[in-house]
């Protein structure tokens, strides 16, 4: 295998994205050491602005149809890569905004922080076009580098100090199991390049490797049972930060599980479907089970994500291209109505600096606009109409049932009930309860405008979804030979699939 | 004009919370101003669709088609027909009627009317969705304002069932009270029916996703679905029984109608009046829609099922309602007796007694309106709900005294009403097949005679407690407008009913020739509804 890295200038288009993120990072850290005094107001803007750019260039990418590959399909552009890029682009740029207010707090390092937050989004744009098992290591480290340190990032906090530490141990953790996982797909196949897999045949080796691959992409998801650091570090951390793990690092794992399932593994689908069954009813039922019991609002939505993924991975159970899409139009009703929920908890504790729900008593009575926001994404996330969050189920459920997967499917159903109580719970302190200390609550600008952003995609997916939807379905055009009849597995297989 | 009234009819509310929106809480006066601006224009709409829908032309009128989604076979399709029209408008007044009753509130004016404004216009959405995946959405859309509705504006259920017989003994609701956990609470009444009502949507979702499935037409339009969807065997009946029991347990059929009497009970006038009045109806009117609509032979087969739990319904929420000693729980229980009569009317299959069965929804539709909302005014006026601490208020309150006896009148179904016209539509209607459930019915009225005189009694005469000689009547004409208002109707369609019978008469009668098989089931006639 000999790479050739000889770059034409056609060639570095597909990279310009990267290319200028990367130097626009840098920027925002020099300035950052040569003005010590600059106020990091700027820096953050400056910082949107490069994201803001970004994003626009990959627009035009995919308005224009540009696509290619680079380095023997390590990088490729396509429309899945794309959209994925976008996905974490636009969450980088809500999550860089809403940080503006919390920063203040920080006594040090408060335009590395930026940094941070670009670098880890430029390795998750990386993660993004990996279509090889190589870059699929080497971009998830990449990615997490940036997380390892932004969790920790409140030095006199315990709580943050301890949710870096878990959230380290289990990540170096699972890197090991990718790399085992990786050499025994190697060995097995002699290719780490996703496409060249198709042709393998099936052996234990290969199931192992995959498997420990799985257990690798699902920790980054968390999905059961690999999600015990969820809880903790989603507390500890900075709530920005939250905001960001449990968004963007999803989506962009998403993208690689579903490259790897849907491209590498294809010939192998009635034994993967099984897996993703098993996965997503365990992560729906035990992530609303135990959200009923939580106290504190960032463990509660960090109960709800990893319910959330459960309903993703029903799109992923289905295994179609009906599916891809579902999951695709899914993930950007959950950026919206999960990022937007953050912004709300960031709004809170920025002023009354907590996140128990125990304090969210009232907040009708004292900030009315942040109660109906945390209304609108709630109800979003558990998917009641008009918003995003009831279409993106639908979709997914259309996905399932198309598939017969009735199990899994009467589980979601039903977990839409449960869940809706936890977040009901919510709605109950926000607009029943009196408060403890009626005095209004102000929000900044900037946080103001992440809030909105979050009401309007809310609103326009749930009520015009038509041209997401559309992106979506052209999003995944490369995966329209998978619309295979779901009689075509074998029996066991379908019968505990739910068949 | 009739397509535009409708999209009016839909769309005003809608509008309405939207403007709301951007006026300042501070003005109480503009706020009630936008929303019954916005309110009556849905009102006067909604009369004109009902008033121009063609009985001689029938089907579906006033149809409105924009692509939705093509790549999940969604259209935003809505238009009427003889049974969706009448429903319309009965919303259109009890949201009309709501607005006034709710005139007095002052604990967050302007949400309070944005949710009202979002209930009703979902629950109006329902009626003229001829999309199943729409049917759905306004349907799941309507339980979820209830939440709010009943936590923040409601009022604690003091004295729920605990009341006891004549040896002091308690009694108890038994499942009720069982499902109950002694809380009384409105934040307790609020989530028992939104979760009921959600556990019934998700099952009602599951058959809409199999008919969705197994259709040779990968579609959610109800158009398309009734020409080209033919189901049999099993799937046919697990279909249909996920639809019916989905969407019944709104309507409520007895055994799943525990969450409604507490929800009346902690709710505001307003909203008790909508969701007695309409909300409840949106389960009939979807099993019709639905089950009747897509699966007509297996309704043939299965609808004894209703007729079995509704002889339940009518006896138990009668004697419940005799014993129950809170206004609002007597009125709950006498809503969920007479959706009895309902599911009596559309199981017996025929024509007359299904006409009936939708001129019923109507009627009824008034009638427990003007009671919850005079129900209402008297705890507004008076703090209590509590029946024997009540008494002789007759004295402070003439008109809402006459008005009362009006509404129970109605309730009771005395001729001049439209409700005389509906029930004994349902009864003649009914007798062929089902005589013993018409016998039941029969007993029915008289029960319903007994608890609601002796409401009337224990609240208007007998001897007043000095603490309510305070209690003033409605003196505004905002309190009087939308009483007014109800009982016009109710009068009105009660001795001139032609119009209104043949308006739906014209969508019953092919639609039992399909469900009894004198028309064809299948026609594969698609010309025009398919892309």
């Amino acid at each position: 295998m000999t790479f050739d890295l000889t770059l034409s200038s056609a060639d570095l288009l597909l990279l310009a994205p990267e290319i200028f993120l990367t130097i626009w990072l840098c920027v925002v850290l020099a300035v950052d050491f040569t003005f010590r005094q600059i106020d990091h107001e700027k820096l953050a803007y400056l910082s949107v602005g490069g994201v803001v750019a970004t994003l626009i260039n990959l627009i035009w990418f995919d308005y224009t149809g540009v696509q290619g590959a680079l380095f023997k399909d390590m990088f490729v552009l396509d429309g899945v890569a794309i959209f994925f890029k976008i996905f974490v682009l636009i969450a980088t740029a809500m999550v860089l905004l809403a940080s503006i207010d919390y920063v203040k707090s920080f006594k040090f390092f408060r335009g590395e922080y930026y940094f941070l937050v670009m670098m880890s989004a430029l390795g998750m744009m990386f993660m993004a076009s990996a279509q090889d098992l190589l870059s699929v290591f080497v971009t998830l480290e990449f990615s997490t580098f940036g997380f390892y340190v932004l969790v920790a990032y409140l030095r006199e906090d315990q709580k943050s100090s301890e949710a870096g530490l878990k959230f380290f141990i289990l990540g170096v953790f699972a890197a090991g199991l990718l790399a085992y996982g990786i050499s025994l797909v190697y060995g097995e196949t002699g290719t780490l390049i996703f496409s060249e897999m198709v042709s393998v045949p099936g052996s234990y080796g290969l199931a192992i490797g995959f498997i420990m691959i799985f257990a690798a992409l699902g920790f980054k998801i968390g999905a059961v049972p690999f999600h015990s650091w969820i809880p903790d570090t989603y507390q500890g951390a900075p709530t920005p930060v939250t905001a960001f793990l449990s968004i963007a690092p999803k989506g962009a794992a998403l993208a690689i599980l579903i490259r790897m399932f849907y491209v590498a593994l294809a010939t192998f689908k009635p034994a993967w479907v099984l897996l993703f069954v098993v996965a997503s009813i365990l992560s729906m039922t035990y992530g609303n089970i135990v959200a009923i019991a939580q106290k504190n609002i960032k463990r509660l939505l960090a109960y709800s994500g990893i319910a959330q993924i459960g309903n993703v991975m029903i799109g992923l159970a289905a295994g179609t291209k009906r599916g891809s899409d579902a999951i695709l139009f899914y993930l950007l009703t959950y950026l919206f109505a999960n990022l937007g929920a953050f912004a709300v908890v960031i709004g809170v504790s920025n002023r009354i600096k907590s996140d128990e729900i125990e304090d969210y008593n009232g907040l009708n009575r004292r900030s009315p606009f942040l109660a109906a926001a945390m209304l609108l994404f709630l109800l979003s996330l558990a998917g009641v109409p008009p918003l995003a969050g009831f279409i993106g189920k639908l979709y997914i459920f259309v996905a399932a049932i198309e598939q017969e997967l009735y199990t899994l499917l009467i589980v979601g159903l039903i977990n839409i009930v449960i869940s809706m109580y936890y977040y009901l719970v919510v709605v109950k302190k926000m607009y029943i309860n009196e408060p403890h200390d009626p005095t209004p609550l102000s929000v900044s600008g900037s946080l103001k405008t992440v809030i909105f952003v979050g009401i309007a995609g809310t609103l326009l997916l749930g009520i015009y979804p038509k041209p997401f939807i559309d992106w979506a379905v052209a999003a995944t055009l490369m995966f329209s030979n998978l619309n295979t009849p779901a009689a075509s597995a074998p029996a066991v297989l379908t019968s505990l699939a739910g068949g | 004009m009739g397509q535009l009234a409708l999209l009016a009819t839909l769309f005003a509310p809608f509008l309405g919370a939207i403007a709301l929106l951007f006026v300042p809480n501070r003005e109480p006066l503009l706020v009630r101003a936008v929303a019954a601006t916005s309110a009556g224009t849905a009102l006067l709409a909604s009369l004109y669709v009902f008033m121009a829908y063609d009985p001689d032309q029938g089907g579906f009128q006033f149809i409105t088609k924009w692509a939705w989604s093509e790549e999940l076979g969604i259209g935003f399709h809505i238009g009427v027909d003889g049974i969706g029209a009448p429903l319309v408008f009965a919303s259109a007044i009890l949201l009309f009627a709501g607005i006034f009753i709710s005139w007095h509130i002052k604990d967050r004016t302007k949400e309070f009317y944005i949710f009202l404004l979002i209930l009703a216009a979902a629950t109006i959405g329902v009626f003229m969705s001829l999309d199943l995946f729409f049917l759905y959405f306004f349907y799941e859309m309507s339980v979820l304002p209830m939440y709010v509705l009943l936590g923040v504006w409601g009022s604690h259920t003091k004295g729920y069932l605990s009341m006891t017989d004549s040896e002091g003994q308690k009694l108890r609701d038994s499942v009720g009270f069982i499902l109950n956990f002694g809380a009384n609470s409105k934040e307790y009444a609020a989530m028992k029916l939104t979760l009921f009502l959600s556990a019934g949507a998700v099952f009602a979702l599951m058959g809409i996703l199999l008919i969705y499935h197994f259709s040779p037409v990968q579609t959610f339009d109800i158009l398309v679905l009734r020409e080209v969807a033919d189901f049999d065997g099993t799937l046919a009946i697990i279909i249909w029984l996920l639809v019916f029991f989905g969407f019944a347990s709104i309507a409520p059929i007895w055994p799943l109608h525990s969450w409604s009497p507490v929800g009346h009970a902690a709710a505001p006038a307003a909203t008790s009046m909508l969701h007695a009045g309409v909300l409840m109806k949106l389960g009939h009117f979807s099993i019709i829609r639905v089950a009747y609509e897509i699966l007509p032979e297996t309704t043939r087969e299965l609808m004894p099922i209703a007729a079995v739990l509704c002889v339940f319904s009518i006896i138990y929420g009668g004697f419940v309602a005799y014993f129950a000693k809170d206004t609002k729980y007597v009125i709950g229980y006498s809503s969920s007796s007479h959706m009895g009569y309902v599911f009596l009317g559309m199981a017996a299959l025929d024509y007359i007694s299904l006409t009936g069965a939708v001129i019923y929804m109507f009627a009824h539709a008034l009638a427990t309106g003007m009671l919850f909302a005079m129900a209402g005014w008297v705890y507004d006026q008076t703090h209590t709900r509590d029946i024997p601490s009540l008494g002789g208020l007759v004295k402070n309150m003439p008109f809402l005294a006459g008005a009362f006896v009006i509404a129970c009148m109605a309730s009771v179904g005395m001729p001049g009403t439209v409700n005389f016209i509906a029930e004994i539509m349902i009864i003649v209607g009914a007798w062929e097949k089902y005589p013993f459930q018409v016998v039941v019915a029969v007993l029915g009225i008289v029960l319903t005679m007994a608890y609601l005189f002796k409401m009337m009694r224990g609240l208007f005469y007998g001897n007043m407690s000095p603490e309510y000689a305070d209690a003033r009547d409605t003196s505004q004409w905002v309190d009087r407008l939308p009483l007014l208002v109800m009982i016009g109707c109710s009068i009105f369609f009660g001795i001139f009913p032609m119009h209104f019978y043949n308006v739906v008469r014209s969508t019953v009668v092919p639609m039992l020739d399909r469900i009894n098989q004198v028309a064809p089931v299948v026609t594969q006639n698609t010309t025009g509804l398919l892309p």
